[in-house]
């Protein structure tokens, strides 16, 4: 069942779930992912890939492959310019080809375009590299520990200002109030050490694209990405070219979820069509996928709680540890961002992100976020069991509302984290008995969401429909986000809308699709472009009645003047030749006032204490999405997310040898919850409007996953009476701590 | 005026000072205020944070953005997303 709480009615089509513009080609088979495009000419390129997780590159001879049949191009990392260690975008050039050290097992060192696939494969295990092996550089501990081997020497602790080697990515501490005193007035404390693994965001489709560099000079690219404006400014930076010699043009997206925030290939895919004057396709295999692209960190993380035996939480103290992989980042710093959710008068988190001999990690939907909210939700959890509170109740006693303190110390924007949590208190769910020998967990989750740049252009056809052009790839139903906001400002029907999202060249500068930020800034700049249609068509509606624009009003997509008969949008352009010509219009914005989302979720499972094994036997997800635009995406993303966060919590992780090796590089090995495997996930929307958004957007792809993780462990704790700190909960890991709690 | 709530990491520009009294038009004017009175913490607050002024997350790199006299203002950890 999806349960939906509706909002007294306020739009036409804003909140209705009208069919996916681009849902026909998509279950035809008709829409176009970067594997399907193939260019006359085109040659098939391989990556040749580190066998080692940690050496020096001694040399690499290619003169063997450049030899073989079919070949018409071969890269190193020597082809590529050196960008300065301090330039932006200079851990991604690395990690797109090594240079003098390999920092993982699958980094890439060579890449090699032949005629056929199979040419290229033979070419690709001719390459002779020599490496200079090093001891690898696995866990965080190993990171940190006096007198660790260096896993990346080109890393520098993050705005340190020091340039020595290090394995510490970043450093940074949170406090306020004082944790002394809080433990010290606290009647209950709890604490515990929680650890998580690297997962994989496992997407079905892999990376890839198509190059082709043209007799100009000047290279067409077109990828598969959640942003193909920084695939261009981020493969200028690589290759050191201006962005005006690359177009991009987004290819269908099989998914990303914070994956494809990043690049890996197109670079190299450029300069081999650039050798070879050829177009080049380089797509990537399921294992390449899962040895060589972002996951995301694994955590170490200690945590103590402190409340008073009437249900205040008073001291948060933690120490929060996230490996970023082989490249620096901000791990473990949004980790102890996202402990945001209760008011703690006194908090204390230091982070620390380190550097491992795995590869690079990227974001996860809400990056960070659910490693933390494992931790804290879990203790939180226990302080509800040890004071014989309700575990809802305790929480809307300590939740944030509007103005009270994220761990940053900047005050939340209107949130609806309470709505959240009663939502799921109201439910059938909660109101109905816990079956016979499960256990129930309830856990919460929130996401900042950001904003940044989009652009929009909305064209009026001459018949009255409408083609309406973004440039944010729809990972998750933009399109039909973008043309309900259409529909709802211009009043028109979102069926004669046409959402298109357009290449580099054809519409203005958009950021990636991330943070939650399409539905909501993308809609943004789509809403005021259409704002300007709606002002314009008045003014040609004046024109036509022959009166002041003062008199013209814009009424359910009709002009509106009094003694006349409405003029309709198909009306208005029909004349637009007489009246000014084309109606057309442009919006760019850079958008603040994203708006936090919260999660609430309730799990019931049932465990096989004899083997260890965790049925998930009711699950139901409650979200803030502001205001949901197409409802069954919202709902789409809140499931998406739980179903990931299932697989987080239960069963996925990155299982490596002592030397580095990754050894459960598919999907056969790399177990990830299927439908089979879960009861359908129950939904309901919440619905408390940005006061930034015209239309109350929040943005929802994000806050979903981070719940699943808490509360599940909480359901399995209540089910066997015994605390799991340590991901996945995998039957082996289950039964274990059972027999150990037994004695 | 803005007052300015710095992060903890921050602080050691500022003699472990997290709140201080800054003058300043824009968050760019704030920062160079900030660089002029504590050397070192310009870039860090330029390069490597988000920052809300009232509240308000404002898109990272917006130096121009307006505060009005009597704001508040927080230099956060970047925000970002997946």
């Amino acid at each position: 069942m999806t349960a939906t709480e509706n909002p007294p009615k306020k739009y036409k089509y804003v909140g209705t779930r009208p069919i996916r513009h681009d849902g026909l080609d998509k279950v035809i088979g008709k829409a176009r992912f970067a594997a399907d495009l193939n260019l006359p000419g085109q040659l098939r390129a391989v990556i040749v890939r580190s066998p080692h997780a940690h050496a020096r590159i001694v040399s690499i001879d290619t003169s063997a492959a450049e030899a073989m049949p079919g070949v018409k191009s071969v890269v190193t990392g020597a082809d590529f310019p050196e960008l300065d260690i301090n330039h932006a975008t200079f851990d991604e050039s690395v990690n797109v080809m090594a240079r003098d050290e390999v920092l993982y097992h699958g980094h890439a060192v060579a890449a090699v375009a032949a005629t056929t696939i199979g040419e290229a494969r033979a070419a690709a295990a001719a390459v002779v590299v020599e490496y200079d092996v090093i001891d690898p550089v696995m866990e965080i501990e190993d990171a940190l520990a006096d007198g660790a081997i260096i896993a990346n020497t080109k890393n520098r602790t993050l705005f340190m200002g020091s340039d020595d080697e290090s394995n510490l990515a970043s450093f940074a501490p949170f406090s306020r109030g004082d944790v002394d005193e809080g433990f010290g007035s606290a009647d209950v404390v709890v604490e515990g050490h929680f650890t998580t693994r690297f997962v994989h965001q496992g997407y079905i489709e892999p990376h890839g694209c198509v190059a082709d560099v043209g007799q100009d000079g000047k290279a067409s690219v077109w990828g598969s990405s959640q942003g193909h404006f920084a695939m261009r400014s981020k493969s200028a930076d690589i290759l050191g070219w201006s962005t005006d010699r690359i177009k991009v043009t987004p290819a269908e997206i099989g998914g990303g979820f914070g994956g494809k925030t990043t690049i890996y290939l197109e670079p190299v895919a450029i300069l081999l069509s650039q050798k070879a004057a050829r177009p080049v396709k380089l797509i990537m295999s399921r294992e390449e996928v899962l040895r060589a692209t972002g996951p995301a960190p694994a955590a170490e993380i200690t945590c103590k709680l402190g409340a008073t035996n009437d249900g205040e939480l008073t001291t948060m103290q933690a120490t929060m540890k996230y490996s970023n992989g082989s490249a620096k980042g901000y791990a473990a710093m949004l980790g102890a961002m996202s402990t945001a959710s209760y008011k703690f008068p006194n908090l204390s988190i230091e982070t620390f992100g380190t550097i491992n001999n795995i590869p690079r990690s990227a974001a996860y939907r809400a990056p960070s976020a659910p490693q933390a909210a494992f931790a804290v939700e879990s203790l939180v959890d226990e302080i509800a069991k040890a004071i014989d509170m309700d575990p809802i109740d305790l929480r809307v006693k300590n939740a944030v509302v509007e103005g009270d303190l994220t761990a940053m110390g900047a005050p939340h924007p209107k949130i609806g984290f309470i709505e959240t949590m009663n939502a799921i208190k109201d439910s059938e769910h909660y109101n109905s008995p816990v079956p016979e020998g499960a256990g129930r967990g309830f856990g919460t989750g929130f996401w900042f969401n950001i904003g940044e740049q989009s652009s929009a252009t909305v064209n009026l056809n001459e018949d009255g429909t409408a083609t309406v052009i973004t440039g944010s790839p729809d990972i998750g139903g933009s399109r039909a986000s973008m043309a309900l906001m259409a529909a709802e400002t211009l009043g028109l029907d979102p069926m004669r809308i046409t959402p298109i999202v357009a290449d580099t060249e054809s519409v203005g500068f958009t950021d990636i699709t991330e943070g939650s930020r399409a539905t909501f800034a993308t809609g943004m700049a789509v809403t005021n472009a259409c704002l300007e249609l709606v002002a314009e068509m008045k003014s040609r509606a004046a024109v036509l009645r022959g009166v002041e624009v003062d008199a013209v009003e814009w009424v359910d997509g009709a002009a509106i003047v009094d003694g006349h008969d409405p003029l309709t949008i198909p009306e208005i352009t029909a004349q637009a030749k007489m009246t000014g010509g084309p109606l057309t219009s442009t919006a760019s914005l850079n958008a603040a006032g994203a708006g936090p989302s919260f999660a609430a979720h309730l799990a019931d499972v049932r465990v096989d204490e004899e083997t260890g094994q965790v049925e998930i036997l009711r699950y139901t997800a409650a979200q803030d999405a502001g205001t949901a635009i197409h409802p069954s995406y919202v709902e789409g993303q809140m499931q998406g997310g739980s179903v990931q966060g299932i697989g987080w919590a239960l069963n996925e992780e990155y299982v490596y040898s002592d030397d580095g090796v990754l050894e459960n590089a598919s999907f056969l090995d790399y177990r990830m919850p299927v439908a089979s495997d879960l009861p359908m996930i129950e939904t309901i929307i919440v619905e408390v409007p940005n006061p930034s958004h015209p239309y109350g957007v929040r943005g929802v792809g994000e806050t979903g996953i981070v719940p699943p993780l808490n509360t599940i462990a909480n359901a399995v704790s209540d089910a066997t009476g015994v605390r799991m700190r340590n991901l996945p909960m995998s039957p082996p890991t289950v039964l274990k701590a059972i027999n150990d709690a037994k004695g | 005026m803005a007052t300015v709530h710095l992060q903890d990491s921050h602080t050691r520009f500022t003699d472990g000072v997290k709140v201080l009294e800054v003058e300043g038009a824009t968050i760019g004017q704030i920062i160079d205020a900030l660089e002029a009175a504590h050397p070192g913490i310009g870039h860090l607050l330029r390069e490597g944070s988000s920052f809300a002024v009232d509240g308000e997350l404002q898109p990272r790199g917006t130096f121009l953005a307006a505060v009005p006299d009597g704001s508040e203002v927080h230099f956060l950890i970047p925000i970002t997303g997946g």
